[in-house]
């Protein structure tokens, strides 16, 4: 195996355990599909781990979590859909978690099957996150917009500062709101703190609505509502807020990013 | 794979596993008692480890069961036994709940307690069999042909549910430096569990200067 692939194998160790930063895990998405490498690492971390979990005090739950589990698989619905083979039975030389990008296609098409699969690929060990919010198919509605919004070509990225530069955030000035993209931004304590995307032009930075992070996963939701003038902003800024209201003017910004179109 | 010990659980248990699996799949709602039965102590050691709040504990738990009976198709896609992927769903959100509840504060606070912990051997809650103290006693003498830097890595990143940044900066060690341990650490593990083979890609590199 080539040394080229050695960063690789350590995202794969820390993707199991589930121990990356959002930048790392976002960078191991996007080289994960299709490396049957990275597939036996990460299989082999997890076996490992599950071993690992026999070495610990055992312990009962209460008797009460069986009830209260009977109850809620009672009252809950499956999520249907077409099986895919069953890999575990017969493992495939090459195991594909997702499809894998089409390197051979035109770049726009490329870079869609490559955003499809961070997407998709963060979703690997996340089974049920949203069960209580959601129908798997307003999920993958919902990853459906996150494409959708990385690909557009109004978005703006936002690099971190002081930091060498991947991308944490992606905004898209859309009527009326704005969409944010988080791809690494930390999560923020949202009882007494607030992100605040800035529109910044010639008349100093105008905050355009709030957001929290909740989790390190890459997540998009639409901040401001009735924003008109977007398009003046020739530059965008997420900042850090102490309490729930955006200030005036930024405190510490975190990331910005130049409009290119 | 296949050679590396399973969580605490005989070998024949596997396909007791497999086939409870498949009933969820067909839509039956007691294999979900069934899964519960065979695994609720494992898994409630482990999301209770991380978290150190048996409430929490359980909320994971019901989460995981919960989940597992809602779209069981997402064991299909995982590959290895369904006890390893499940123990990793829970540690996975074991780990997104104690990110969520503890504060930064909090988390510093137990880091140091966490440090001085190499290995996890507390009093036992209820009596373990023999089986599962043998299994126990397999990952603790791999755990402990591990260089300790490796242990430390992996015990916090594990039992601790700490992210590799959190641990550089918990053990104060570059975090390049941190990311090889937990990979070295687990190639070493592998090799410890799986017996003398190591086949596999964690096992098929082996640079000099990871030898600890």
């Amino acid at each position: 195996m080539s040394a080229d692939h050695r960063q690789y194998d350590e995202l794969a160790v820390g993707w199991a355990l589930h121990a990356l930063e959002p930048a790392g895990e976002a960078e191991f998405a996007r080289h994960m599909p299709g490396c049957a490498r990275c597939a036996e690492i990460v299989a082999e971390t997890t076996e490992v781990m599950g071993a690992m979990a026999a070495d610990l005090p055992q312990a009962e739950p209460s008797e009460a979590l069986g009830a209260r589990l009977r109850e809620a698989v009672a009252a809950t619905e499956q999520v249907h859909r077409p099986a895919p083979p069953r890999e575990a039975v017969a493992p495939p030389a090459v195991p594909a978690v997702v499809p894998a990008p089409r390197r051979a296609r035109a770049l726009p098409l490329a870079l869609a099957a490559a955003a499809v699969a961070a997407v998709l690929g963060l979703g690997i060990w996340n089974i049920g996150l949203r069960s209580e919010q959601a129908e798997l198919s307003s999920t993958v509605a919902e990853q459906q917009d996150v494409v959708d919004a990385l690909l557009s070509p109004d978005r703006v990225e936002l690099d971190p500062l002081g930091a060498d530069g991947r991308p944490v955030a992606t905004v898209v000035p859309r009527d009326g709101g704005i969409e944010v993209v988080t791809h690494g931004l930390s999560v923020n304590d949202a009882t007494s703190t607030t992100y605040v995307v800035w529109g910044v032009g010639d008349d100093g930075a105008k905050p355009l609505g709030t957001f929290d992070v909740e989790r390190s996963q890459t997540e998009l939701r639409t901040v401001g509502s009735g924003l008109t003038g977007l398009d003046d902003y020739p530059q965008y800024a997420i900042s850090l807020e102490p309490g729930r209201e955006a200030p005036s003017d930024p405190t510490e910004v975190v990331a910005t990013g130049q409009v290119t179109s | 794979m296949g050679a590396v010990t399973s969580p605490a659980r005989r070998p024949d248990d596997a396909a007791g596993d497999a086939d409870v699996m498949r009933r969820i799949r067909a839509g039956d709602r007691t294999a979900v008692d069934d899964l519960y039965a065979r695994f609720r102590r494992p898994a409630f050691a482990l999301a209770r480890r991380i978290l150190a709040d048996d409430a929490l504990a359980e909320d994971v738990l019901q989460e995981v069961f919960l989940s597992v009976w809602r779209d069981p198709a997402a064991f299909d896609r995982a590959r290895g036994s369904v006890a390893s992927w499940l123990l990793a769903v829970v540690h996975h959100k074991a780990v997104d709940s104690v990110r969520r509840e503890e504060s930064q504060r909090r988390r510093q606070a137990q880091a140091e307690d966490e440090k001085a912990l190499d290995a996890p051997t507390a009093t036992r809650d209820v009596e373990d069999d023999a089986w599962s103290r043998v299994v126990a006693e397999q990952v603790r003498t791999a755990m402990g042909v591990l260089s300790a830097p490796q242990r430390e890595a992996l015990t916090l990143a594990y039992y601790g549910g700490y992210t590799q940044r959190e641990v550089a900066t918990l053990t104060g060690t570059p975090l390049g430096t941190v990311k090889t341990r937990m990979l070295a650490g687990m190639r070493r593990l592998k090799q410890e569990l799986g017996g003398p083979g190591g086949a596999g890609a964690l096992g098929d590199v082996w640079p000099a200067e990871e030898r600890q």
